[in-house]
This record gives C-alpha cells, sequence and structure tokens, in this order.
C-alpha cells in the first residue's frame, strides 16, 4: 500500500536535532519504505537522519511524504503528529 | 627561559604548572593499504564498534540529563541516529568489500557528509560538529584509541584541546587540574568565564601553534599574561606554583586616601554563595537568576525564586545582594519559553525586551518574590533591569514593581521596596545614563555587552577578539560618560562585567569614579589588594588620561605607567 501526505512544520527550529531524531525513529519503528520532500526538490530516505537533517526544512515549510508497506497509514500519522507537535512538547 | 612561549589570551589570573594531557587527540588510522584485511572481520569489528559507540551514547545521555538537563541530553538522541543511519552503514559496507580496513570506511563514509553540512548555514552546520563527534568516536573505538574521561585526569594534568565545550569544561577539576589551554575561544568564551569560577588557569584563543605541544610536556598555563610556556625553567615553575593569588581580605576596603570601593561577586547559583563569602566578598553585585530558570520542564513558582534571593540575602546580613531579573534570549535559551530562532539574537528580543512582552507573566512573578524577599532577608536588595535601551522600557519595569506590590497588597502578604537600578550595556543607556539614573538608585554597568556592542565586534567570535576589549576609548569614554550622568543624579554605579575582576585595571576603574567592582568570585583577593594598594587622587589622573587617549595602546600605557 502507497499512500502520500503533505505536511506543514510546526516546530520552531524545523527538523533540529530533536524532532529530526524522533522523526528518523517514528521510520525505523515502522514496516514501510518512507520518502520525504521538500517542495520542487527530490526526495530522500526519510530513515537516514543525515538525509533528513540535509533538507532543511523550517517552520511552515511543507513536507511530501511518501510512504509504502504494511504500516503506511500509522507511520505517515506518526510522522505528522511529530511534524505539527511544537519541539517543547515532544516527547520522544 | 622556556624552551618555547605560546601566545593567547588569558582568561583567570592565575598561573599553573603541570603535564599536558590532550584532550581528543588525533586518532592515526590504519594503512589504508594494507593488503592483509579480513572483510568479514572488519564487518563484525564496525557492528562491534556501532554497539559499543551506542551504548557510550546512552549513558552519557542519561548522565547528561540528570546533571545538565533534559534539553542538552536530547543531542545525544540525534547522536545515536547518525550513528545508526542507513546510509553511512551502507558506504561503511562499500569501503570494506572494497578493502578498506573498518576505521577508513568509516572515516571516508562520515567525510562528504561533514563537508556538506559544513558549508551551510547556521543550526545546519552544527550538524557538522555532530557527524564529527559520531565518527570520532566510532574511530576511537576502532583504533582502540584511549578515552580521556575530563573528570577523571592525573593529579597536575594540563589539558590542552581544540575548544572545550561548557559540559567539557564543567568536567575539569580545579583540585587536580593545574589548567586549560585551547586552540579557539575568546575571553569572553564560556570555557574562559567557568575557567574564572573554577579559579583555574586557563590561556585561549593559542591558535595552531598549539597543536606542536606534546603529550606529557611540562608547561606553565600564565592566565594573567596569556603565555603557554614549554618547558618553563626553574625560576617559571617556582613562580607557577607559588601563585595561589592575593590573600583573603574579610573586611571592606578602601583606598590609602580613603575612598570606599565596595567589592562584590558575579553568582550565579547559590551554592556558589557561600564560596563568594569566604573569597571575601563585600556582598553580591551581580545575581543572575536564570540558574532558577534552567534543567527544568517549566518556570519556578514565586516561591522558589523568593527562597533563593533570600538565602542571598542571609549570606550577606550586613552587605548588599544586586538581583539582575531575567536575562534571557541572545545566547541563553530556554526550552519552555519558546524563544524565537533570529537572525542577530543579540540584537534580539532579550533581557528586558522579554519581561516586558511577550515574558511578563514571568516577570510579575519575579518581581513579587523579590519585593518579598526584600522585606524578609538579612541583607539589602538591589534589583536591576538587563539590557535597557530606552527611558521607556525603564518605566514600564518600574510600573511593573509598582503592579506586584499592588497585588502583594491584595494578597496582604509583607513586602519591601528594594532598591532599583538599570544595566548600562547598550550604547543607547549610556546616551541616556542621565535619564536612567535620575529614575533610580543605581546603574550597574555589564562591560561584557556593553564592549560587544559598543565595538560591534561578537563576543564569541575570535576572529575580533582584539576589538572585544573593553580598554578600547570609546568603551572607556562610554563608561566614564555613564559614571559621571549617574553621579550628577546622586546614584552610585557598579561594574558587573570581566573587566571588573581584572586587578590590572582596578586602578583604571577607581579612578574612573566606580563606587562597586563585581566579578567572579576568584579574583575578589585580588582587586580588594588592589583597591587597598591605590591611591584614589592618582588614580583619578590617570583615568583623565585614559579616557582622553586616542588609541588602546595609549589606554594601557596609562595603566602600566607605574
Amino acid at each position: 500500500m502507497t499512500l502520500e501526505r503533505t505536511v506543514e512544520i510546526v516546530p520552531e527550529a524545523g527538523l533540529h536535532a530533536r524532532p529530526a531524531a524522533a522523526f528518523v525513529e517514528a521510520v525505523t519503528d515502522h514496516e514501510a519504505e518512507v520518502s520525504a520532500a521538500k517542495s520542487g526538490e527530490d526526495p530522500v530516505q526519510a530513515g537516514s537522519m543525515i538525509a533528513v537533517t540535509s533538507l532543511g526544512v523550517g517552520q511552515g515549510d511543507e513536507l511530501h511524504l511518501v510512504a509504502d508497506g504494511p504500516d503506511a497509514e500509522a507511520v505517515l500519522d506518526e510522522l505528522e503528529r511529530i511534524l505539527t507537535t511544537p519541539e517543547e512538547e515532544l516527547s520522544a | 627561559m622556556a624552551d618555547r612561549t605560546l601566545n593567547g589570551t588569558g582568561a583567570t589570573p592565575r598561573s599553573g604548572l603541570g603535564t599536558v594531557v590532550w584532550y581528543d587527540p588525533e586518532i592515526s588510522l590504519p594503512d589504508p593499504d594494507d593488503a592483509s584485511v579480513d572483510r568479514a572481520a572488519e564487518t563484525a569489528r564496525f557492528e562491534d564498534a556501532v554497539e559499543t559507540a551506542r551504548a557510550e551514547l546512552e549513558a552519557e545521555r542519561a548522565a547528561t540529563a540528570d546533571r545538565v538537563g533534559e534539553e542538552e541530553a536530547a543531542v545525544f538522541d540525534a547522536h545515536v541516529k547518525f550513528l545508526e543511519d542507513p546510509t553511512i552503514a551502507d558506504a561503511v559496507e562499500t569501503g570494506i568489500a572494497d578493502g578498506l580496513p573498518a576505521a577508513n570506511a568509516v572515516d571516508d563514509a562520515f567525510g562528504d557528509h561533514i563537508e556538506q553540512f559544513e558549508g551551510m548555514d547556521g543550526r545546519m552546520a552544527e550538524r557538522a560538529d555532530d557527524l564529527r563527534d559520531v565518527r570520532d568516536r566510532l574511530l576511537r573505538v576502532l583504533t582502540d584509541g584511549e578515552r580521556v574521561d575530563l573528570g577523571d585526569l592525573p593529579e597536575g594534568s594540563v589539558v590542552l584541546a581544540e575548544r572545550l565545550t561548557p559540559s567539557d569544561t564543567a568536567q575539569l577539576d580545579p583540585e587536580t587540574v593545574a589548567g586549560f589551554a585551547t586552540v579557539t575561544g575568546g575571553r569572553t568564551s564560556h570555557a574562559a568565564i567557568f575557567a574564572r569560577s573554577l579559579a583555574l588557569p586557563a590561556v585561549v584563543g593559542v591558535g595552531d601553534a598549539l597543536d606542536d605541544v606534546s603529550e606529557g610536556a611540562e608547561v606553565v598555563v600564565d592566565g594573567d599574561a596569556g603565555t603557554l610556556l614549554v618547558g618553563p625553567d626553574g625560576a617559571e615553575r617556582e613562580a607557577a606554583a607559588a601563585d595561589t593569588g592575593a590573600a583573603v581580605v574579610e573586611k571592606a576596603v578602601e583606598t590609602t586616601d580613603g575612598r570606599h570601593v565596595e567589592v562584590a561577586a558575579n553568582v550565579g547559583r547559590t551554592e556558589e554563595l557561600a564560596a563568594a563569602a569566604d573569597r571575601g566578598a563585600d556582598g553580591v553585585g551581580l545575581f543572575r537568576t536564570e540558574f532558577l530558570f534552567l534543567d527544568r520542564e517549566s518556570p519556578p513558582s514565586e516561591d522558589e525564586q523568593y527562597e533563593a534571593v533570600r538565602e542571598a540575602l542571609d549570606t550577606f546580613p550586613d552587605g548588599r545582594v544586586v538581583v539582575r531579573t531575567l536575562d534571557i534570549g541572545g545566547d541563553k535559551r530556554i526550552p519552555y519559553l519558546n524563544l524565537p530562532e533570529e537572525s542577530n539574537p543579540f540584537l534580539g528580543e532579550r533581557g528586558i525586551r522579554r519581561s516586558l512582552d511577550p515574558d511578563s507573566d514571568l516577570f510579575g512573578t519575579q518581581l513579587r518574590a523579590l519585593l518579598r524577599a526584600t522585606a524578609d532577608g538579612a541583607g539589602e536588595l538591589a534589583v536591576m533591569f538587563p539590557l535597557v535601551a530606552t527611558v521607556d522600557e525603564l518605566d514600564a519595569a518600574l510600573d511593573a514593581v509598582d503592579a506586584a506590590a499592588a497585588d502583594l497588597d491584595d494578597r496582604g502578604v509583607d513586602y519591601e521596596r528594594p532598591s532599583m537600578g538599570v544595566m548600562v550595556e547598550t550604547p543607547s543607556a549610556v546616551f541616556v545614563a542621565d535619564e536612567l539614573a535620575a529614575r533610580v538608585d543605581f546603574l550597574s554597568i555589564g562591560t561584557n555587552d556593553l564592549t560587544q556592542y559598543v565595538m560591534a565586534a561578537d563576543r564569541e567570535n575570535e576572529r575580533v577578539d582584539d576589538l572585544h576589549d573593553p580598554t578600547h576609548p570609546g568603551v572607556v569614554r562610554a563608561i566614564h560618560r555613564a559614571v559621571t550622568a549617574a553621579h550628577e543624579e546622586d546614584a552610585w554605579v557598579g561594574m558587573c562585567g570581566e573587566m571588573a575582576g581584572n586587578p590590572d585595571l582596578t586602578e583604571l576603574l577607581v579612578g574612573l569614579g566606580l563606587d562597586e567592582l563585581s566579578m567572579s568570585a576568584v579574583t575578589i583577593p585580588d582587586v580588594k589588594t588592589a583597591v587597598a594598594e591605590t591611591a584614589y587622587s592618582t588614580a583619578s589622573e590617570r583615568a583623565d588620561s585614559a579616557r582622553l587617549a586616542a588609541t588602546r595602546s595609549a589606554v594601557q600605557n596609562t595603566i602600566h605607567d607605574t
């Protein structure tokens, strides 16, 4: 099952250290291949901390997510939660 | 004479003699052309190294969360994710398959990514540091490198390092470590300030020449002259070993011609109060309240703040405690306060700007705690506002004090008004010092920020370290102007920047008319001794020459010309 979703980033510092770590953790915890892309840019592997942080997404940017696998829906829900939670409210 | 003398910036007016221990030494990689590489074994070694590194990171995360705070600990979560990154694992696997030893494959796998992040802006560039840390950790494990535990060094160690983070510095035990020197950093970098609060001899910003000093070499760290003596001779050794600073002067001091100058301590945590009293502080000239707000998930209550200020007042029953209201923003971040990302945080929403809005609730709570402590504490309380630039800001802050008093009236709680003051840290505050002083009891000149703003020189940037010096005529004249304006309005004037703690500058500051000098506790005996040896009449004449001088070297000639 392949699902797509576009999420606007809420954390003030964007996908900075802590939200990025939580993001990658969510991807590796689920059974799905996930890619992430900034609008107009090439998608990257969402399970790679290097790839995710190098996206350079800031607050207000949109991130396009594509998930393929049995957990596709669950992983997108979890990623959306992380991307829309202010950093200080984020529990790992 | 020492074999070699390296020049840097002195951080502490203390000398120490010891043996070099390099922190984070260069890792030597195996020969990449080693034909005997066993690919299966190298792959297993890499996998074991990742596990070892992960266990280390988890242990350090727990220790940091415990000792420093959850926010600081979060960086280790990011490091674990970099360690587990599949693109790294893939690249290492490819490298080993191509016949590289695991360590070289790891080095290559990280290299391009580090370069990529290095070229990016701001916080993205911090990721290069994260990747470098993770790489070096893996390489150390793979090459069986010895790990230097900064908290457990042999007695008489002098730590040399490229740089030391505040948490590195915090681990150094002044009982065993004789000092440190770093390649980078300036006098007001966090490591330097930390060194002063630990009374640790330190020289920062030595530059690449430091790299040539070998492990185990005998050195003198002269934090007064800002030099590192490699292979000191007998006399240099003896001088360093004998440098334990001036004797503690318990009582208040005056100049030889009878002008009283208060010598007080800058305090960042209640734990430092007793040490400040032991060093002979007359009181506290700067009680930073940020510590109450750090390392926690929500702001401290009014009662908690009351207790902390009360403790300070009771430590100095016959003295004065000057409390600075919450000064965050700039480089001081507090997780739950939602500070904005700003392109120039030092010119942004910090200090009083945040207390008036958006943190006015926190400000009100803090002011109520301060008013209650004034009524109940033994010593005399004075309260000052940081980063004031306009008279309107001061008026609004004083209105907030009235509002806090009205709240306490409504609650029927006892309170008293402390004396009120303004920190002079902005050029604007210097220019309107007369108007500010007319509205308060005192001014306190914060020379670290004032120098930064007068000279337009970032205090953390060693490339402009020469400009970040309060003996430039612009800064000396700003100090003179603020002092004169305050005295005309019958306000007293203190100084609570690093400049105040430099005994070489005591005569200049007394001559400029400062009524109070406040500093890290370590230099209080030296400054008290310097005050007692100063004649105000001579100092005042010298200060006149200093403020009329055209260049920094001319200012310094007035200081050293005895």
